[in-house]
């Protein structure tokens, strides 16, 4: 169980993303040329206080019951949904990706400095920021197993939805040793930095 | 290697197919080390060479594609030269004499500085232990390939131009976007690779062959050297909950041959393709023509997500010249304690403004260039997608910044100077870099024009003794300050007019030069530059952040149709791309103004506008009432239709606000304040969520509808909310959370106000709440901050 950290990530600002995370409706939304400058410079600005790490871990699928998954090293997931969703996996990866400390410093600084447009600017850079970070770590972990004749699923499954109970974060935070890369988890199993996001999603053998 | 080249000029060179999938097929089990499974299993490694061989494929690759020394550390400790000697011996064994065989050179897995933690000299070393077995062990050929970042790519070529001078070809692996993983295009890679001494070029894996076809149309244009493509057989499809390859040899040989039609030269398969496919492939391209015709030079720059081609019938380059800490004490004193805040600072807002290029000079006293161009370099590779241009005059600085350069430099510059000029020539051919030819000797500067053309004429013919062409190289103009010299800047003039138009090469001049000791030097600058710009000139390093030189250097292009028709001079004065909400600004009255400022967000002039209006007899609540609400809600309307969004919503409301804190004093009989305490809203993010941004918006919001808004912060616990709610005797609580574990403590909140007998009413929001969540609850619900006002409306007393 080999852990591979990113301690910097570098990807092209997924900016239609943060547009429509914002609310932009193509068609519908009208922006003059000098507010659609002031959001692109102020998008910008942004991604300066974004810095992205990552980490992710293969791990072999042991077991699969009904409403659990049991990986190596005495590892269980509890979940029905997630069972489901990782119907005919070998392996398990498990992804985590933060936009950092910084993004988060500057939204609480610019909500109280009362520029609540550039803080939700911020929000929405580092929400889709550390977002196409865990879609890079996928897609690196995907071109990875390749050569095994194995993928990586597109789609990822996160603790806190469904019947995968927020605590699995917990577990997910121990195993990826995300303290590496700065992101801490609070007792109710909130990842600090805000603007972190960790996933699992499923590994399976292309058929011959 | 002349061999290789030959028979490229002949046919399309049938690479083989997929190796890791076909032994999978053959017996090896998951998880194994492939290399040293072979090793232990020869004969099933041999059979797969022998079944591509006996397929018609004229080269098979080494199963080495993780035989290097990380990747083998996985597995155990093992000499990475024995395993790579080895598998290349049983692969020359399996195929004989009258095949080829490429030493297969796969990634390292780890990213490489500056864009991981892997030093790019320790990659490098890697690479060539590996490069040095497989060499050992009898391959005809180098294939570096599935490289996802271009420094891994270049740091595996290095390796091998720095061993051997075998045929080395170099792919990479692109996302259906037409990106690596790490961002570069397949025209970077190749201008990249190609400079450095690729011998071929190409992509492989990840896509399928139909896929590939785009990329290879994109690279043909600018191919010095063969394309080669070894796509997937197709792309993993799930059927009946199985996923599989899906492209069968006949599908795959029909896209080939689209691949080879379009140019491809070398051309094979990867994951999931097998010898059938590759029999198939054989059968259809065996027949067709190469397309060998390749561009002799290209004037081109990258670095590692960007292309930039320079034409000289093409408008001005600009290269930034603001990181030089000539003249400049804050930069240099931060060079000197080795910080980079300025230098971070300088690349962003050169780049904003319009660069081009950035020039990177970090040469001043106390300051260990050498190290210091190297670390600047690598940041600026991070910073920019700009190509850089590397300029001092320290042979060994410019040789280790270009070493670690992730794409393909200019460097500033090389002159006459005997002791530099093959030096720097050598280093800058190895890398792969374009020079700019300073016409300076060891005399100095050329007294006259006749004199710059032979200082020209010889440094361009020493260069071409390295293989240097015209269209790798930039002449400097040599523009020298007119208060030293009245005639200067004419005899400049006339070098960029020779260079242009007879010798037929790209220039630049460093215009401050020319207004240097003179007053105003900006306006002698932005006038030189028209003048120069009609001469031919088509580079220059000067100050972007200087509007009025990148404005006349826009209008010059115009004016000399480099910018036909000027269409990029208008579009950069373009003040709209659409309105439709501006009204007619003839005949305005303040309170119009008003309306429209808060309508678009104008912070900066909303209190002016409303002083004027006060100014001018109109009642502060009649503004209120009538102009600033009607404002605010027009864009809450907008903002449900989705005519406006996030941003436009919030820089509106802010600008009520400034509006509203502003006119507060004007109000008689304070009526907005006894509004406000009739209508007392509690906001707080409640207990274990720490997420409060939506509520901050719904704040902004209320505030801005004469409401009194307490917010109690987040994380706030049941009881004090409690406490707040007796206190304040609200028209409204609202709660937020972001979280479905946090989403429970607003039920907490309400049940235990409702036990206290406290009934008040709710409004519930946040990302995970809905409707029906706050139905259950017999309480309100806003989706956001516009809804919050309207739920807020209904219970306001007026």
């Amino acid at each position: 169980m080999k852990i591979q950290f990113f301690d910097s990530i570098h990807i092209s600002p997924p900016k239609n993303k943060i547009y429509s995370r914002l609310g932009y409706a193509e068609n519908l939304t009208v922006l003059t040329w000098e507010q659609r400058k002031k959001i692109d410079e102020n998008i910008e600005k942004a991604l300066d206080s974004v810095s992205l790490k990552g980490a992710g871990v293969r791990i072999p699928i042991k077991a699969i019951t009904s409403s659990e998954i049991k990986l190596s090293k005495g590892i269980i997931f509890k979940s029905k949904s997630l069972v489901k969703f990782l119907n005919d996996c070998q392996e398990v990866l498990l992804i985590a990706a933060t936009a950092g400390e910084r993004v988060g410093e500057c939204i609480r600084q610019s909500s109280e400095g009362g520029d609540m447009t550039y803080a939700v600017i911020l929000d929405a850079v580092g929400s889709e920021m550390a977002d196409s970070a865990l879609i890079w770590i996928i897609s690196y972990f995907d071109n990875q197993v390749k050569r095994e004749n194995k993928y990586v699923m597109k789609k990822r499954f996160s603790a806190g939805y469904g019947d995968f109970l927020l605590d699995n974060q917990k577990i997910i935070w121990d195993i990826l040793k995300l303290k590496k890369i700065g992101v801490n988890l609070t007792e109710k199993y909130i990842l600090i930095p805000e603007k972190t996001v960790t996933a699992v999603s499923g590994i399976k053998l292309i058929s011959r | 290697m002349k061999n290789i080249k030959n028979i490229l000029r002949k046919k399309v060179l049938i690479l083989d197919g997929a190796t890791g999938t076909e032994l999978q097929k053959r017996g090896m089990p998951q998880g194994v080390c492939p290399e040293i499974w072979c090793l232990d299993n020869p004969k099933v490694l041999k059979s797969i060479h022998l079944d591509y061989l006996n397929s018609g494929t004229d080269m098979v690759s080494t199963c080495t594609f993780g035989a290097n020394a990380l990747k083998l550390r996985e597995y155990g400790n093992f000499d990475v030269k024995k395993i790579n000697r080895r598998l290349t011996a049983i692969a020359r064994s399996a195929v004989g004499k009258n095949c080829l065989v490429a030493g297969d050179i796969g990634p390292l897995g780890k990213f490489i500085e500056p864009f991981g933690p892997l030093d790019f000299d320790d990659a490098v070393d890697i690479f060539k232990e590996q490069v040095k077995g497989l060499i050992q062990g009898g391959a005809d050929y180098l294939a570096i390939e599935t490289m996802m970042d271009i420094q891994e790519a270049r740091a595996a070529l290095i390796a091998v131009k720095e061993i051997t001078d075998k045929f080395v070809s170099v792919s990479m692996t692109y996302e259906l976007n037409g990106r690596t993983l790490s961002g570069t295009d397949p025209v970077t890679a190749l201008v990249t690779l190609q400079s450095l001494g690729a011998d071929a070029v190409g992509c492989n894996c990840s896509a399928g062959p139909q896929d590939m076809i785009k990329f290879i149309l994109e690279m043909k244009p600018y191919a010095k050297v063969p394309l080669l493509a070894k796509p997937n057989a197709g792309i993993p499809e799930l059927i009946e909950g199985k996923t599989n390859f899906m492209m069968g040899s006949e599908e795959f040989s029909f896209y080939s041959k689209e691949l080879a039609l379009n140019g491809v030269n070398l051309l094979g398969g990867c994951c999931g393709t097998t010898p059938e496919h590759i029999k198939e492939l054989k059968r259809v391209v065996s027949k067709i023509e190469p397309r060998y015709r390749l561009k002799k030079s290209i004037s081109a720059l990258s670095s590692a997500r960007k292309t930039l081609v320079i034409d000289r019938n093409k408008p001005l380059l600009i290269i930034g010249e603001c990181i030089n800490p000539t003249g400049k004490k804050v930069l240099r004193e931060e060079l000197q304690k080795g910080k980079t805040s300025e230098v971070r600072h300088l690349i962003k807002e050169q780049e904003s403004k319009g660069a081009n290029l950035l020039d990177i000079n970090v040469g001043a006293p106390r300051v260990d260039e050498k190290q210091m161009l190297k670390g600047i370099v690598q940041l600026a590779a991070l910073q920019t997608n700009l190509p850089l241009v590397i300029d001092s005059s320290d042979p060994e600085a410019v040789e280790k910044a270009l070493r670690v350069y992730p794409g393909r430099a200019l460097v500033n510059s090389i002159s006459a100077e005997k002791g530099k000029l093959k030096k720097l020539l050598r280093i800058t051919k190895k890398y792969g870099a374009m020079f700019i030819l300073l016409p300076l000797s060891d005399k100095g500067l050329p007294k006259d024009f006749n004199e710059t053309k032979e200082n020209i004429r010889f440094i361009f013919s020493q260069s071409k003794i390295f293989g240097f062409t015209k269209d790798d190289v930039i002449v400097d103009g040599l523009a020298m300050p007119i208060s030293a010299n009245p005639g200067a800047a004419l005899e400049t003039a006339k070098a960029i007019e020779w260079c242009s138009n007879i010798f037929k090469t790209s220039t630049v001049i460093g215009l401050s030069n020319v207004s240097f000791g003179m007053p105003k030097r900006a306006l002698f600058n932005a006038a030189y530059l028209a003048i120069a710009q009609s001469q031919g000139l088509n580079m220059v390093i000067a100050n972007p952040l200087s509007e009025e030189l990148m404005n006349i250097s826009k209008a010059a292009d115009a004016l000399i149709q480099k910018d036909k028709g000027g269409l990029l001079f208008c579009s950069n004065f373009k003040k709209e791309c659409f309105s439709n909400i501006n009204p007619s600004l003839g005949e305005v009255t303040f309170c119009d103004k008003i309306f429209v400022a808060i309508l678009e967000g104008n912070k900066e002039d909303i209190k002016s506008y409303v002083q004027e209006a006060i100014e001018s007899g109109e009642k502060a609540y009649d503004l209120v009432h009538k102009v600033m609400l009607p404002a605010i809600n027009k864009v809450g309307e907008l903002f449900n239709k989705k005519e406006y969004f996030l941003p436009q919503l919030i820089n509106s409301a802010e600008t009520m606000k400034i509006a509203f804190t502003f006119i507060k004093p004007y109000l008689s009989d304070n009526k907005l304040l006894k509004l406000q305490k009739k209508n007392v809203v509690i906001l707080a993010t409640v207990k274990d969520d720490v997420h409060d941004i939506g509520k901050n918006i719904v704040a902004l919001m209320l505030e801005n509808q004469g409401v009194l808004v307490i917010d109690l912060g987040k994380d706030v616990p049941a009881e004090k909310i409690i406490k707040e709610i007796r206190k304040h005797k609200p028209i409204l609580v609202a709660l937020s959370a972001l979280m479905t574990t946090t989403m429970i403590n607003m039920a907490e909140v309400i049940n235990l106000s409702r036990k206290k007998g406290l009934d008040y009413p709710f409004m519930l929001g946040g990302a995970v709440v809905t409707k029906s969540y706050a139905q259950t609850l017999k309480v309100e619900y806003a989706k956001d901050g516009v809804e919050a006002v309207r739920v807020a409306k209904k219970f306001m007393r007026i």
